[in-house]
């Protein structure tokens, strides 16, 4: 993935967190993309948005179970070189 | 401790049901399948491992999401004659610590990493149970401050308030009425395949999925992972799930675009929702695609199952009252024509806060009706809520005192004044939305939010705070929470846009 299709994929994920957290999240808060979003209020219910989110959106099959580390989903960052390493669709 | 030669109802029954229906499927999770015959046989020896490792009638918390090792743990104790305490799974580590105080707790069945996590006094070595559960031994260094009643068989938890749950004591035969009447009120038989996605502690799990189930002799499902909408159709699918016990956003998930096809959801003769209201939108857009009334299910944690909806035809309301629960409505001065505060009467009844003495006793009446504190009518002999009589904030059916928030809040360097009432975030989930004052930026959000979240259970943290100049308040010094919250939307209508992609 090139650096263009990189930043694409960071908006749209930026996008999914957003809607996931029900605005609880404000824009300016998701501004930076190394930020922790269980430090700005990204709760349980709103992880399991992001993840419906992130399925329908990229395709991808996220078992949290079979994920022994879960900081892939703390950042934007991590989120989209996690999808990107899965493969998704774009 | 609570008297073992009385904690027999329970017990009882289950071990009925293990003989009557040996060769059927019990449990299935975890890619592990129990017939009831080898469920009963998984019960006996966790019975015997609690026999060696806590003192006779010992209380025994339960810190777990759902999973097979819950259910055999808990039917477990009661075997060996202990007091199950079931605890949320989210409750922080004020609140076990809290718990442990109030409830003379002796062990904690808990995650490992948890159970390594906990920083609570008189931990003991964990003993393993199963991979990745343990019962953490807890030592007591005080006498127990509180007594069971003889007839309790189960503890439950509602959020309570100051980090303190208050602790429903349950008889046993309070817990085998719930089944009994939801087994007959529902139907359930057991040919029912039950998916249950709400925790095992929640009086919705509790009382619809765990010992009706087995009285039916029909078989328990839990979902690995999280509860999203293709993992969750793939097991009703693949397992023939004939009862999903969820709640609104699960079913709200379902109807987005994108969402599974209506043949997953084929073998499906009960979708169940409770733990907030199911927005109506999502029932009638459920029924469009999946040709499936979602049910609501109405009960309280202090009087059990009270209402629940059988009949196709009725789209709106909670249904009607179940076997042995009787409502009644007592109209208030500001109440509508046929609407007034619900008082609910039932034959699963908790008998009274473990440790808060008095106070359970003060919500019901001479004639055993508990004052609900919700407000509502009957219409067609089906129960509508219509509000709340107290201020507490309901945010996926756990009640929250504001001012415990507030006075967390108020108690921070550079706080004026603070109010925490009900409101909604853009999808419509419930939520509790702080205001603040706070002259001269001494506090930011990230600073509330942290203190919220260092002190309170994680439901409990503000969805959403706000800095306002003042709180409007009225002659007598109440906050005015609906023009505020007016105000504060007009404010932020800018904001709900968002970022674009």
């Amino acid at each position: 993935m090139n650096d263009e299709a990189r930043t694409a994929m960071k908006k749209r994920v930026q996008r999914l967190v957003y809607m996931a957290a029900g605005g609880k999240i404000q824009e300016t808060e998701l501004g930076r993309w190394d930020t922790d979003l269980r430090t700005i209020g990204l709760d349980s219910l709103g992880y399991l948005n992001l993840l419906e989110g992130l399925e329908r959106t990229f395709g991808v099959a996220i078992d949290l179970d079979q994920e022994e580390d879960h900081s892939f989903l703390h950042t934007i960052d991590n989120i989209v070189r996690y999808i990107d390493q899965k493969g998704a669709a774009a | 401790m609570s008297g073992a030669t009385l904690q027999n109802a329970i017990r009882a029954e289950m071990a009925a049901s293990l003989d009557r229906h040996a060769e059927r499927t019990a449990v299935v999770g975890g890619g592990e399948v129990f017939t009831y015959a080898e469920l009963g046989r998984r019960i006996r020896e966790a019975a015997e491992l609690l026999r060696s490792a806590l003192p006779a009638g010992g209380h025994l918390g339960f810190c777990l999401a759902n999973r097979a090792e819950l259910v055999i743990l808990y039917f477990g104790a009661l075997e060996a004659g202990c007091l199950p305490l079931l605890l949320d799974a989210s409750f922080n580590t004020c609140e076990i610590a809290a718990i442990r105080g109030d409830c003379a707790l002796d062990a904690l069945v808990v995650e490992k990493a948890k159970a390594e996590a906990l920083d609570i006094p008189g931990k003991g070595e964990p003993l393993p149970f199963a991979e990745g559960v343990v019962v953490l031994p807890l030592a007591r260094d005080t006498e127990p401050p509180f007594t069971p009643r003889p007839d309790t068989e189960v503890c439950r938890f509602t959020s309570g308030t100051t980090g303190r749950p208050k602790c429903l004591e349950f008889s046993g035969h309070a817990v085998v009425s719930a089944a009994r009447n939801w087994v007959l009120g529902t139907s359930m038989s057991a040919d029912d395949r039950t998916l249950c996605l709400a925790a095992l502690s929640n009086g919705l799990a509790f009382n619809t999925s765990l010992l009706s189930t087995f009285l039916a002799g029909g078989a328990l499902h839990f979902l690995k992972g999280q509860p999203l909408t293709r993992p969750v159709a793939r097991r009703v699918e693949e397992d023939g799930i004939t009862r999903l016990v969820a709640f609104p956003t699960l079913y709200r998930n379902f109807i987005a675009p994108g969402g599974p096809d209506r043949s997953a959801l084929a073998s499906l003769r009960y979708a169940i929702s409770a733990g907030a209201p199911l927005w109506a939108d999502v029932r009638d857009e459920f029924r469009t695609r999946y040709g499936l009334d979602i049910s609501d299910y109405y009960g309280i944690a202090e009087t059990g199952p009270c209402t629940f909806e059988r009949h196709a035809g009725y789209h709106s309301g909670l249904g009607e009252p179940l076997p042995g629960a009787e409502i009644r409505i007592v109209p208030g001065e500001e109440d509508a024509p046929g609407a007034g505060e619900v008082l609910v009467r039932t034959a699963s009844m908790a008998s009274g806060y473990l440790n808060h003495p008095g106070l359970f006793e003060q919500r019901v009446d001479a004639e055993g009706f508990y004052h609900s504190g919700d407000r509502g009518r009957l219409t067609d002999g089906r129960l509508h809520l219509v509000g709340r009589t107290t201020d507490h904030i309901n945010v996926a059916g756990r009640k929250i005192d504001p001012t415990e928030i507030v006075d967390l809040v108020s108690a921070l360097a550079g706080v004026e004044d603070a109010v925490a009432f009900p409101d909604e975030d853009l999808n419509r989930e419930a939520l509790v939305h702080l205001a603040v004052v706070a002259p001269g930026g001494a506090v930011t959000r990230a600073d509330l939010a942290e203190a919220c979240r260092a002190r309170l259970a994680p439901w409990k943290v503000p969805g959403r705070i706000s800095f306002v100049p003042e709180i409007p308040r009225n002659g007598i010094g109440k906050p005015r929470i609906a023009w505020l919250r007016e105000q504060l939307h007009e404010q932020g209508s800018l904001q709900q846009k968002g970022p674009q992609e």
